[in-house]
């Protein structure tokens, strides 16, 4: 089957088919990739005509689809694969995945699945991947600023690393802040008084 | 002026059998003009008043707002009228038993023309017509969700210029915030949208107002306070409260200009339309520019109460959108037309709420009008009416 996945941005998008494709190009599947400015997206799906196309649930240009699933029930074009399972499950753990599927009428309907399954249970993972990725970068940029508050400290009080590390500790548990945001601010009030 | 404290009549709706089953709602919205009775009702705390909070959800496609009443993460949405009724009937996609408990507002869309037309001298639709006569080529129209209000628009203006909206020229569909750009690239020569996107394109000299809707249908029914059947059915009292504080919210907004200037402010925030405020507060108070020459202060405006008129949900307004789902081949036979606007507009809902904020009531649940074309729509004969079009695809 032919798997059309769109996307907003060049980089998102690429991220994406290439998930979809590490888990069904073994199985068989071709794996298109598509932007989704609406115009753009309506030739890819003349062109490439898709068996079924892969939209995150939050995408815009979802509506740009419905008008295809209307306006073609006769040619062989994506039609909503909830048709025919409103309100079940599918639906409930596809919109929490943040997938949409569109598919040609008439497939079967177990290798539909699997691929909804497939593009569920990657964008998952993605998105766990992403979050994590954001908590390393805040804990990295958090431990660069109390690398340098404990300097600034260091250098004012003319105390120990030690030192100056629990004295921030002590602040930031006393004013039951995050460490980073308390080194912010000691950062921040060193610049004001010019001792940064 | 009552003579009972607020808090005391608040408290007697908030108490025993009339307390709301659900306290706190999630009513989606897309970023336009005429949601701003939705956004208001939870700004000016109107949701307060009758116990439970509104919490406005932005989202991103009519699509997502549609899987969303149906799979209960929304519980409620500011939605276009025909949506709601393509739901009801299962046209190109789920099925789900819904409800209309109110009309949000009448008026305020409008038909955007490219300035690339104009060039080539469209004014109006009788001059496209006659262009399109003239010059073959690809003329692109956009609408905003194939069942909703603006593709119903849209195709009935240019019917009633003798254009056949799916032989004639191609109709796509483009998320209201996209008109303006995919218009400047040169990819569609007009479109049907609501407010404030027809004005942005104005101000940004990309296209023309060709007609406004209240030209095509004056006081037109357009966005409502949607929700699944099963939701009113579990939740009388909250869909009560709801449909309460709305109303109360959309008086609110009509009562003066500058309520609708402070309402302008706010929704043009990015948490909701997200665009300069001048480009929202123009039109919302009337002051019209076509942006070819004609400017004019348009008693039709986008109105959200005006004594209840706007807010009662009419069954001849629902039965619309079927006649039209009917007549462009949507809808493949004459469904019941009066059963199911019975069904789906929750009138019984509404009289309640309406009690309850003191907003009168009308005689009858049909209204008439006649359109732009000279025809009237008195809820009748919905069949015949239906299938009365010389331009149409069933």
């Amino acid at each position: 089957m032919r798997v059309l996945v769109i996307d907003e941005l060049a980089e998102d998008l690429e991220e994406r088919a290439e998930i979809l494709r590490d888990g069904l190009e073994r199985a068989g599947h071709e794996v298109v990739a598509s932007l989704s400015s609406p115009l753009e997206l309506l030739r890819a799906v003349e062109r490439l005509r898709p068996d079924v196309i892969v939209i995150d649930t939050e995408s815009p240009t979802r509506d740009v689809l419905e008008h295809l699933v209307i306006v073609s029930q006769s040619s062989p074009r994506p039609i909503v694969m909830f048709a025919s399972d409103s309100g079940g499950e599918a639906i409930r753990e596809a919109v929490r995945a943040g997938v949409s599927a569109y598919v040609v009428d008439g497939l079967d309907a177990g290798r539909v699945n699997t691929i909804v399954e497939v593009a569920c249970a990657r964008f998952d993972e993605l998105q766990r991947l992403k979050v994590e990725l954001a908590d390393a970068n805040l804990k990295l940029s958090e431990r660069k600023l109390v690398e340098r508050a404990k300097g600034l400290l260091m250098q004012s009080r003319g105390i120990s690393e030690d030192q100056a590390y629990h004295a921030l500790r002590k602040l930031a548990m006393s004013k039951k802040q995050r460490l980073g945001d308390v080194a912010q601010q000691l950062i921040d009030s060193a610049e004001l008084l010019g001792k940064a | 002026m009552s003579l009972v404290p607020n808090a005391v009549r608040t408290g007697a709706w908030a108490a025993g059998s009339d307390a709301p089953e659900k306290k706190e709602v999630k009513i989606g919205f897309i970023p336009l003009t005429d949601c701003s009775s939705v956004v208001m009702a939870s700004v000016m705390e109107f949701d307060k008043k009758y116990g439970i909070k509104i919490v406005p959800s932005k989202e991103a496609s009519w699509a997502a707002v549609r899987d969303k009443l149906v799979n209960g993460e929304l519980d409620a949405a500011h939605v276009l009228y025909g949506l709601i009724y393509g739901l009801q009937m299962g046209v190109g996609g789920p099925k789900k038993d819904m409800a209309v408990l109110m009309n949000l507002n009448h008026n305020g869309q409008a038909i955007t023309l490219s300035r690339k037309l104009y060039d080539k001298g469209v004014v109006d639709g009788f001059t496209l017509k006659k262009l399109i006569d003239k010059e073959k080529a690809d003329y692109t129209f956009a609408q905003t969700f194939p069942t909703g209000t603006h593709a119903m628009w849209l195709y009935y203006w240019l019917a009633a210029h003798g254009i056949n909206p799916f032989a004639d020229v191609k109709t796509i569909t483009v998320p209201p915030p996209q008109m303006v750009a995919n218009m400047r690239v040169g990819n569609m020569d007009g479109y049907c949208v609501g407010e404030p996107w027809n004005n942005r394109a104005i101000v940004d000299k990309i296209g023309f107002t060709a007609n406004t809707t209240q030209e095509i249908w004056k006081d037109h029914p357009e966005k409502t306070l949607g929700c699944s059947a099963e939701f009113v059915q579990k939740n009388p009292n909250t869909a009560r409260a709801m449909t309460a504080a709305v109303i109360e919210a959309g008086r609110w907004i009509d009562a003066s200009l500058v309520n609708r200037q402070k309402t302008a402010e706010v929704v043009a925030d990015k948490s909701y339309v997200n665009t300069d405020k001048d480009v929202i507060v123009a039109r919302m108070l009337g002051r019209y520019d076509n942006g070819i020459g004609k400017v004019w202060d348009d008693k039709d405006y986008m109105k959200f109460y005006n004594d209840g008129y706007v807010t009662f949900p009419y069954l001849s307004d629902g039965m619309w959108f079927m006649t039209q789902h009917r007549r462009w081949g949507l809808l493949k036979e004459d469904p019941d037309y009066l059963a199911i606007a019975k069904k789906v507009n929750r009138i019984d809902v509404y009289k309640e709420a309406a009690a309850m904020t003191k907003t009168p009531l009308p005689k009858e649940p049909m209204r008439s009008a006649k359109m732009i074309d000279g025809v009237v729509w008195d809820g009748k004969d919905p069949a015949k009416y239906a299938g009365s079009f010389k331009v149409k695809v069933a």
